[in-house]
């Protein structure tokens, strides 16, 4: 149960409609109709950091979901282990990116080890990033993929706190799925 | 209040072309803007759009906001102001709120006129002599009949009240809210009264009753999609709706249906949410239903 109304095709503002003309559009698009003008500009901001880029979508999935699991955003990390499991990610990748598992157990690439580690220090703490995560993740990924990747998980951290601060409810299917594959 | 409000008010704007102001000189926008002052009220009609009530919470819009949107308003090219409620005078610092307003336009405000005797008619009074008219509800020249839907003594009220606002030189109207079509002849003996009281006929405005809010609840009146209902851009302190019939309230909760934005200054933002609206929308007359 969130702690808002979530609106539905019936609720929904004359200036959102258009976002609920396909059907269910979603807690996180039924929680900012609240808000119509918000609407189209976040939504355009988190499509283009979540969405594709110059980023592979398996590295993006591991901000994504590393991000979510640090900030411990229940929704985010059920909807994107779904998502996760869909790209190809192994079950036991996941299971790291969740923190449920060590990273060096599941990820045997080091370039991998590097950028999460790399993600752990942008999404999982303050202050500086430490010079030697810099260094590292530096040697493997170049400026512009670092840029794209600090803006998904800065849109990540948003959709955490967002989804968190207002209890946004796992779908019923998403819950089916991870049932499913023993990942609630 | 943000410094575009106040670019965006700007003389200068309007010879640039503003889409507000080029869709109100096209006829695609009406030129009102109503307010909700707020929602609480001291009767509880039956077909209450908003199910105010003396127990409704207030949420009232504050007099700067509303002066700032007449200012903004008349730059954008808007020709007229509606005031409503609730009940606006229940709010101590309407008349002078109003009187600033109708500096900038001209101002129609809705009041249920049970409230003026002793001072509060003398407050009212203040409006005498400026851009502003009075716009009172009767429902029927059956005393009974009338106070069936809005309360115990309301026509004595109302009666009573209407000569006393135009001798103190306030230019009054009269709604009527109704089932009937504006011809019925079941109507002449109303418009004798009103004519009686000293309002003029086509001071007279005959409307139906929109299945929204408590009507809603109770089955009451016309069903009415999103283009049978004016698109006047209405301002509350919840937000910027399409159309007076907009921020309707059932069950407690506000209806959202018809919400533009949550922000309302500087108004060129719901304003042009609105124009865009309009301009994605079938032709057609969307005062078909003779809602006013």
């Amino acid at each position: 149960m969130s702690r808002i109304d979530l609106l539905d095709a019936a609720t929904a503002p004359i200036s959102a409609k258009s976002s609920f003309a396909d059907g269910d559009p979603g807690p996180i698009v039924a929680a900012l109709a609240n808000v119509p003008e918000l609407l189209g500009p976040t939504l355009g901001f988190v499509g283009a950091a979540l969405g594709d880029g110059a980023v592979s979508t398996r590295h993006k999935e591991f901000a994504i979901l590393r991000t979510s699991a640090l900030q411990g955003c229940q929704y985010c990390i059920h909807a994107h282990t779904a998502v996760a499991f869909d790209l190809g990610l192994s079950s036991d990748e996941i299971r790291a990116l969740r923190g449920e598992m060590p990273i060096e157990e599941a990820f045997t690439n080091d370039a991998e080890r590097r950028l999460i580690r790399w993600i752990d220090a942008m999404a999982g703490a303050t202050g500086p990033i430490p010079s030697t995560v810099w260094e590292d993740v530096r040697t493997d990924f170049a400026t512009h993929l670092l840029v794209e990747l600090s803006v998904t998980i800065g849109a990540t951290l948003f959709l955490n706190r967002f989804a968190t601060a207002f209890e946004l409810p796992t779908s019923a299917a998403t819950a089916e799925r991870l049932e499913e594959a023993g990942m609630q | 209040m943000s410094d575009t409000a106040t670019v965006v008010g700007e003389e200068s704007d309007l010879q640039g072309g503003h889409p507000v102001t080029e869709a109100i000189a096209d006829g695609l926008l009406p030129g009102r803007i109503w307010l909700y002052t707020n929602y609480n009220c001291n009767l509880a009609c039956s077909y209450c759009l908003t199910e105010s009530s003396p127990r409704s919470e207030r949420r009232e819009l504050d007099p700067a906001t509303m002066i700032e949107v007449a200012k903004q308003g008349r730059a954008l090219g808007f020709t007229g102001l509606g005031v409503t409620g609730g009940e606006p005078f229940l709010l101590p610092w309407l008349p002078e709120t109003i009187v600033a307003m109708a500096a900038e336009l001209p101002v129609i405000l809705l009041s249920n006129a049970t409230l003026f005797v002793g001072e509060r008619l003398e407050r009212a009074a203040v409006l005498a002599g400026h851009d502003v008219s009075i716009q009172i509800s009767l429902d029927s020249h059956i005393a009974d009949v009338n106070d069936m839907a809005r309360g115990p003594d309301n026509f004595d009220k109302v009666v009573e009240a209407v000569p006393r606002l135009i001798a103190r030189g306030v230019h009054v109207r009269i709604a009527t809210t109704t089932a009937w079509s504006p011809d019925d002849d079941r109507l002449e003996p109303l418009r004798q009264l009103v004519t009686s009281m000293g309002v003029a006929p086509e001071d007279h405005l005959v409307r139906p009753i929109v299945r929204r809010g408590r009507a809603d609840e109770l089955s009451l009146g016309i069903e009415a999609r999103p283009i049978d209902i004016p698109s006047e851009l209405t301002i509350t302190a919840d937000g910027a709706f399409w159309g007076s019939f907009g921020p309707t309230v059932r069950g407690g909760r506000l209806d959202t249906d018809l919400l533009l934005t949550r922000t309302v200054l500087p108004l060129s933002m719901p304003a042009e949410v609105l124009v865009g609206l309009l301009k994605g929308m079938p032709a057609g007359n969307d005062a078909r239903l003779g809602i006013r």
